[in-house]
C-alpha cells in the first residue's frame, strides 16, 4: 500500500475510534451504556441495524461467492422484509412496554428463569463463536499486506475492536454507526465503478453484464424447489424468513440496536428502512463480484487469490509448469471472451454460444490447474480455500492509489461495527440476564457499568482466540449463517411460544428447547437438509414438542 | 371545525397506517423479486 492509502486508511480508523470515545464520555448508567438512553431516531436505528448485519465478512466474502458461485446468494434475504414485519408488529411494542435491556428477560415474565437462562446460553455461544470469526476478517487483509503472521494480526484487530467498544456504549456503537454505511455506500460504489474502467474500452458496463449472465454469474433467482438446495427462492423466502426472524428478533446484537429507538414508531421505521434497503444492497455487493469475475476473463488471474498460501509452493517445481500451463489457457480465454462479446454485440445468438462452450471447456481445463495448485497448497500444510481473498486481491492489485486505502477502510469500519455491536450485546446479555439476575442483583448503577466494561475485555479476548480458528472454516460468510441457523431457529420457538401459543407452559417450553436443539445438532451433523432449514426445524420443534409435553403433562401454572 | 387527525407515532406522512405501510414493504419485496427475475432471464 502506498503513503496515501496508509493516510486513508488511518485518518478513517482514528478519526471514527475518537468519535466513539467521545460519544461514549457522558454514560455512566446501565441505560446510557446499554442503552444509549433509549434515544435513536429511526435512520439510526436503521442505519445502526443494517451495519450491525453488514460486517467486513459481507465485503470481502459475498463478492468471492459472486465470482465462484455466481448471485445466487441474493436469495438468501427475501425473507428479510416480512420478517421485519412481523417484529414490528409484535417484538417491538413488547419489548418496549417492558423496558427490557435485553430479549431474554422477557422470557422471565412469561417462563421462568431457567428458559431465560438457556436462551441467553443459545445466543451467546453462536455469537461469540460467528464475533470471532468477524474479527478474523479485516485481519486476513492485514495479514496478506503487511505479510504479518494472522496470529499477529488478530490480536492487533481483537485488541483495536476491544478498546472501541469497552470505552464506547451502545450510543457511540450506534452513532459511529451512521458514519460508516456512508463510508461503505460510497466505497462499495466506487469499486464497482472501476472494474467497468479497468475492462478493455470496447467492453461497456450493459456488455460486461451479457458476459457475466452468459458465464453464468447473473443467476440471481432460481424458482426450482430444492431441500438441498442452500439458495433458491423458496429456502430464502422460507428458510430465510425464519433465520431473519430469529437473527432480528431474537439476537440481542439487532435487539439492542431498535430498542435503543425513542419509541416504538421510530424502531419501527427503522427496521422498515432495512427491510427495503438491505436486498438492494447485497445485490450491489454481489454484482460487484460479478464484475470482478469478468475481469478476470481479460486479465490472467493467479493461481490461488491467497499471496501467502501461494508463497508456500511456488517453489515446487511442479508449480512452474502448472502456471505456464495456466497462463496459456488464461490467454486462450481471453480471446474466446473477446469472440464472446463479438457476437453478442452482432446479436449472432448461434457464434456466442460455441463461444461459451469454447470458453466452458477451457474452464474445466483452468478449474482442473487450479484443483492441482489445490493440492500442492494442502500437501504444504495450508489453506487451498481462496474464496476470501478474491475481492481483496482485486483491490490490492488493480485500483488505483486513495481508493485501495478506502476500501481496506470500508472493511475495517465494517468490522468494527459488527464486532462493536457484538461485544456490546454479549455483555449485555451477560451482565443483565446472568450476572445482575443470579450472581450479583443489588450493586450499585456504577457498579454494574464498570464490570460491564471489564467484561467487554474478557468477551473480546475469548473472540479473538475464536479468530485463530477462522480460516479453517471456508466460506466466511457461510459459516457465520451455518452457526445462526443452528442455534437461532431453536431461540425463534421458544419466542413464539411465549409471544403466540399462550396455553403451552414454561416446563414444556424448556424440555422442548432442550430436545429441539439437540435434534438440530443431529440433522445438522447428519447433513439431512441445506443449513437454512436448520432455522424452520428447531423453531417447529420447539412448538411441536412443547405442545406434546404440554399435553402429557400438564401443569397447573399455565396461564 | 374538526379536531386534528392523531397520527400514531412516528409514521411516515406518506401512508395512513402501519399497516399501509407494511403492504408497501411486501410491495417492494414482489417489485425486487420481479426485477431479480428478469435481470436473470435478460442476461442468461
Amino acid at each position: 500500500m502506498s503513503l496515501v492509502d496508509w493516510i486513508v486508511l488511518i485518518a478513517t480508523l482514528g478519526s471514527l475510534i475518537a468519535y466513539g470515545v467521545w460519544k461514549s464520555r457522558r454514560d455512566q448508567t446501565m441505560d446510557g451504556y446499554l442503552l444509549g438512553n433509549r434515544s435513536l431516531a429511526w435512520y439510526q436505528v436503521g442505519l445502526s441495524v443494517m451495519a450491525t448485519q453488514a460486517s467486513a465478512i459481507t465485503f470481502l466474502s459475498a463478492p468471492g461467492q459472486a465470482y465462484t458461485d455466481g448471485m445466487r446468494f441474493v436469495q438468501f434475504y427475501f425473507g428479510l422484509p416480512l420478517a421485519m414485519i412481523v417484529i414490528s408488529v409484535t417484538f417491538i411494542p413488547m419489548f418496549h412496554r417492558l423496558k427490557v435491556y435485553t430479549a431474554y428477560e422477557f422470557l422471565e415474565n412469561r417462563f421462568d428463569l431457567r428458559t431465560r437462562t438457556f436462551t441467553s446460553l443459545l445466543f451467546l455461544i453462536p455469537r461469540f463463536l460467528s464475533t470471532g470469526i468477524t474479527i478474523y476478517a479485516p485481519s486476513l487483509i492485514l495479514s496478506t499486506l503487511l505479510n504479518w503472521n494472522i496470529v499477529w494480526t488478530n490480536l492487533f484487530m481483537g485488541g483495536l475492536v476491544i478498546i472501541y467498544t469497552t470505552s464506547g456504549g451502545v450510543r457511540a456503537v450506534s452513532y459511529t454507526h451512521v458514519q460508516q454505511m456512508l463510508i461503505v455506500f460510497i466505497g462499495m460504489a466506487l469499486a464497482g465503478w472501476m472494474v467497468v474502467r479497468l475492462l478493455p474500452p470496447e467492453v461497456g458496463f450493459t456488455d460486461t453484464l451479457r458476459l457475466a449472465g452468459k458465464l453464468g454469474k447473473l443467476n440471481a433467482i432460481n424458482w426450482k424447489f430444492d431441500l438441498n438446495d442452500r439458495y433458491n427462492v423458496w429456502s430464502g423466502l422460507i428458510g430465510g424468513f425464519f433465520l431473519q426472524l430469529s437473527y432480528f428478533g431474537t439476537d440481542q446484537s439487532q435487539v439492542g440496536r431498535y430498542i435503543s429507538g425513542e419509541s416504538v414508531g421510530e424502531s419501527r421505521l427503522g427496521l422498515l428502512m432495512n427491510g427495503i434497503l438491505k436486498i438492494p444492497m447485497q445485490f450491489l455487493i454481489l454484482l460487484v463480484g460479478a464484475l470482478v469475475f469478468v475481469f478476470y476473463q481479460y486479465h490472467e488471474p493467479p493461481l490461488s487469490f491467497n499471496a501467502a498460501e501461494r508463497a508456500r509452493v511456488e517453489q515446487v517445481p511442479a508449480y512452474n509448469a502448472l502456471a505456464e500451463e495456466h497462463r496459456q489457457l488464461a490467454t486462450q480465454k481471453s480471446r474466446e471472451i473477446t469472440a464472446l462479446h463479438t457476437a453478442l454485440e452482432r446479436n449472432d445468438e448461434s457464434t456466442a454460444t460455441v463461444a461459451r462452450n469454447q470458453i466452458q471447456a477451457t474452464d474445466v481445463r483452468i478449474d482442473a490447474t487450479r484443483s492441482q495448485v489445490s493440492d500442492l497448497i494442502k500437501k504444504a500444510g495450508g489453506d487451498a480455500n481462496d474464496t476470501n481473498y478474491i475481492f481483496l486481491h482485486f483491490v490490492i492489485n488493480q485500483l488505483p492509489v486513495g481508493l485501495v486505502g478506502l476500501l481496506i477502510a470500508v472493511i475495517f469500519v465494517a468490522s468494527m461495527g459488527s464486532t462493536a455491536s457484538a461485544l456490546n450485546s454479549l455483555t449485555s446479555t451477560f451482565v443483565v440476564d446472568i450476572y445482575r439476575r443470579m450472581l450479583r442483583p443489588t450493586a450499585s448503577e456504577r457498579h454494574y457499568v464498570q464490570f460491564s466494561r471489564g467484561i467487554t475485555v474478557v468477551w473480546g479476548v475469548l473472540c479473538v482466540m475464536v479468530a485463530m480458528f477462522a480460516n479453517r472454516l471456508g466460506s466466511m460468510i457461510e459459516a457465520v449463517n451455518i452457526l445462526g441457523s443452528l442455534f437461532y431457529g431453536t431461540i425463534l420457538g421458544i419466542f413464539l411460544v411465549a409471544f403466540y401459543f399462550k396455553k403451552l407452559g414454561a416446563t414444556a417450553t424448556f424440555w422442548a428447547a432442550v430436545g429441539a436443539e439437540l435434534l438440530v445438532v443431529l440433522f445438522w451433523r447428519l447433513d439431512l437438509m441445506a443449513f437454512l432449514w436448520l432455522n424452520l426445524l428447531g423453531c417447529g420443534l420447539v412448538i411441536g414438542l412443547a405442545w406434546i409435553i404440554q399435553r402429557l403433562l400438564p401443569e397447573p401454572d399455565v396461564s | 371545525m374538526n379536531a386534528p387527525e392523531t397520527r400514531p407515532d412516528g409514521l411516515p406522512p406518506f401512508v395512513r397506517s402501519w399497516r399501509q405501510l407494511y403492504g408497501l414493504v411486501i410491495a417492494s419485496l414482489v417489485a425486487v423479486i420481479a426485477f431479480l427475475a428478469w435481470f436473470t432471464a435478460y442476461f442468461q
